[in-house]
């Protein structure tokens, strides 16, 4: 019996515009049930990915299949599977979430319950009122609706914690972990990297198109080749030379009133450090471990895009 | 798919009257114009009659190029269509209900022009409101095939407004649509031919007249229509759901295929006599020279037959006195019966013949004198150019305009299939049209 096919499957995506390669062979596959954020500087590549994923940009190269089915020859049959939030898509001024879903829903053979989706999205009391006069949480609530309009299998995100407040922000979190349970698969784009941790199964990060890293955050972290920092406060003050020449550590940078020690062992550091203070008669007035973070990787990994200046 | 594409057209209805910028470019800015034409043309008879179909056209024109993009332009803009391309199997019947909303919309501003003329200024209402119908369908569906592509190439709101411009203008002024062809000068109405508006202007006029000429008429709406395929293809050939895409090379082809038929149809009306603006008081205005000349007086039925008989001129002398006196009573009917006095000659004209036809038909005891009376009242009432365009569109056009089965309310009693009495009418024609022409001798 043949495995059923993952909920999304990407093999070798290319997207170009001009001569800026926007997305550059990428590749991912998302489980049902599954939970994939996808990170990553300004131009990264990552609302091109999903673009493409919904058919919305033609990919130049690489395959996209949706439940097993390609999204390229068969974007229709694709649609009535996905659900998706697009980072812009405002409605016309005088609309109304009731008549958005509506209309959206009357595309469906099955759609979801209208009068369902307002009250789970906390909109049941602005049902009837103009989309002009909604707040820009209640538009991005409205938004993250209509992805679900159709009862999908396959939920796609453009930034949907953008511009929300973080009580809304808390519900989506809610509201994307519960998907897990529905069985449906969730790929999502962020600048959040802690929202990224605390949700995704897996995070993929992207950088000039290119996806550098990919795997569950636990992965990540095992993979990096970052090391941990102890940063270190005494008085009197050590000196930097000193503190450089300790054994295991690679780098000493100044962090506040002290010294962020990254270190090779934090044994031997600790140990040479306790040595170094009793020989100096200082006095270790703060000791702190400080290990790598989602936050390091990304910087990491993505650094030469600041310098550099973003490809897109 | 149906459902979507009924709630969208209903829910683009509801909105429209929802938006105060809508209602004002879709229904006052129509009203204002019905005023400003009202003030130049209200003391035509009956007024605004023969401006009615231009006043129509701009409106239809002011959606197609403005209102429509518009619409389109700023729903792109603001990520609307973005969004309808994730739905599957959206975009085409959103398309289509688009447009048909806006059909539905410029429909009711033309409805409103007609009803506040009629209102206002006691313009009669149209005289053949399925011809208009007609008419209307074919302008919409070409202008706003104008209004697909505009949208295309209108990056964005404040763009369509001078595109729209583009188109809008040049209809206006020098299209037959704001200024009638007949005030222009003739290398005006020859240019006026490469337009759309002079043949959307013509179509909806026939709705008015009272006899409209049906070839003409049909030539306008083939004109219309291919405009619209033209246009149409195009403007959904280049239709952009995103903001962002922009329009290619292959574009400049698209625009090309939608203006050809631009040139091709003007190049044609100029190469048939169709440049020539057409009086809009007269059906018989068509008629050409070439028409006219080719009309043959040959194997005409004898004067004193069966068919189409005509009483020689001295014919009185022979007929009792109550002949006499009915005779007279008929011409006096004719002097006011309201058919044979309409605002378009070529109609009475048509409407004098059928009398006659009426009478040969039903056999009646004076066919020949009766025919013989109307032939001189024809000579009496209408200068001779006149009579002579007016007889030839009866027998070039013998199912244009109207006639009757039965005119018993000028004395001549019977009842005939009208298309007899068009038969009948169009042998008259060619009768009197030869004596008038020194064609037949008396």
């Amino acid at each position: 019996m043949t495995p059923p096919p993952p909920a999304i499957s990407v093999h070798g995506l290319r997207k170009r515009y001009g001569n800026v390669e926007a997305v550059s062979e990428v590749s991912f596959e998302v489980a049902p049930g599954e939970i994939l954020g996808l990170i990553g500087p300004n131009g990264a590549g990552k609302t091109t990915t999903l673009e493409c994923l919904l058919g919305l940009r033609a990919p130049d190269e690489g395959e996209i299949r949706i439940l097993g089915i390609d999204a390229r020859t068969r974007p229709d049959e694709v649609r009535e599977l996905v659900g998706a939030q697009l980072q812009v898509s405002a409605l016309p001024d005088a609309m109304t979430p009731r008549q958005a879903l509506k209309l959206c829903g009357a595309f469906y053979g099955t759609p979801a319950d209208p009068e369902a989706l307002l009250r789970a999205f906390d909109l049941a009391e602005r049902a009837d009122s103009p989309f002009s006069s909604l707040s820009a949480g209640q538009a991005r609530r409205l938004a993250l609706a209509l992805a679900f309009v159709n009862d999908p299998q396959v939920v796609v995100l453009d930034e949907p914690s953008a511009g929300l407040d973080p009580a809304s922000r808390r519900d989506l979190h809610r509201l994307i972990a519960a998907q897990r349970s529905a069985r449906r698969a969730v790929v999502f784009t962020t600048h959040f990297l802690e929202e990224a941790r605390s949700l995704c199964d897996r995070i993929g990060l992207l950088d000039r198109g290119r996806l550098v890293a990919l795997g569950t955050p636990h992965e990540l972290m095992a993979g990096s080749e970052i090391r941990p920092r102890l940063v270190v406060e005494t008085r009197p003050p050590l000196g930097r030379d000193d503190l450089a020449r300790l054994a295991g550590v690679s780098r000493c940078d100044p962090e506040g009133a002290g010294w962020s020690l990254e270190t090779e062992s934090i044994s031997r550091t600790l140990a040479a450090l306790a040595a170094l203070a009793e020989a100096a008669g200082s006095e270790l007035t703060e000791v702190r471990l400080r290990k790598p973070t989602l936050d390091d990787l990304f910087f990491e990994l993505t650094s030469h895009s600041a310098a550099e200046g973003d490809p897109a | 798919m149906i459902r979507g594409f009924l709630y969208h057209l209903q829910l683009t209805l509801r909105l429209n009257f929802r938006s105060r910028q809508a209602l004002v470019y879709g229904y006052l800015v129509p009203v204002f114009f019905l005023l400003a034409f009202g003030t130049m043309f209200r003391n035509g008879d009956p007024p605004l009659l023969h401006q009615m179909s231009q006043l129509l056209t701009i409106s239809v024109l002011g959606g197609a190029c403005f209102g429509l993009p518009t619409a389109l332009v700023s729903e792109r803009e603001r990520g609307l269509w973005r969004r309808f391309k994730l739905l599957p199997r959206a975009l085409v019947p959103l398309l289509a209900s688009t447009l048909l909303a806006r059909i539905v919309l410029v429909a009711g501003a033309c409805v409103l022009q007609i009803v506040l003329a009629r209102w206002i200024y006691g313009t009669p209402f149209p005289r053949h409101p399925w011809v208009l119908a007609e008419g209307f369908a074919a302008v919409s569906a070409a202008f706003l095939g104008m209004g697909l592509v505009v949208a295309a190439l209108a990056d964005d709101v404040p763009a369509v407004q001078a595109l729209g411009q583009c188109l809008f203008l040049p209809l206006i002024m020098i299209g037959g649509v704001g200024v009638p062809l007949l005030a222009l000068p003739a290398w005006a109405q020859r240019l006026a031919s490469f337009f759309p508006g002079r043949y959307a202007v013509e179509a909806l006029q026939a709705g008015y007249s009272p006899g409209f000429a049906a070839g003409r008429l049909a030539f306008n709406l083939e004109a219309l229509l291919l405009f619209a395929a033209a246009a149409g293809a195009a403007g959904a050939r280049l239709f952009r759901w995103d903001s962002a895409a922009r329009t290619g090379r292959a574009a400049r082809l698209w625009i090309a295929a939608a203006v050809v038929p631009w040139l091709a149809v003007g190049a044609f009306s100029l190469s048939t006599e169709r440049w020539q603006a057409l009086d809009p008081a007269d059906s018989a205005a068509a008629i050409t020279s070439a028409e006219l000349n080719a009309i043959s007086f040959d194997q005409l039925p004898p004067d004193d037959g069966v068919v189409t008989p005509i009483a020689p001129p001295d014919f009185s002398a022979g007929l009792s006195p109550a002949d006499k006196a009915r005779l007279d009573a008929i011409a006096i009917n004719l002097g006011t019966w309201a058919p044979a006095n309409d605002s378009d000659p070529s109609q009475s004209i048509r409407a004098l013949l059928n009398v006659a036809a009426v009478a040969d038909v039903a056999e009646d005891r004076l066919e020949g004198p009766i025919a013989r009376t109307i032939l001189d009242l024809l000579f009496v009432r209408y200068r001779r150019a006149d009579l002579v365009r007016g007889l030839a569109w009866i027998a070039l056009r013998p199912d244009e305009g109207e006639v009757r089965g039965s005119v018993a309310e000028v004395g001549v009693p019977g009842r005939i299939d009208p298309k007899e009495a068009r038969a009948r009418s169009a042998i008259y024609a060619v009768k009197f049209l030869g004596r008038i022409r020194g064609r037949i001798p008396e």
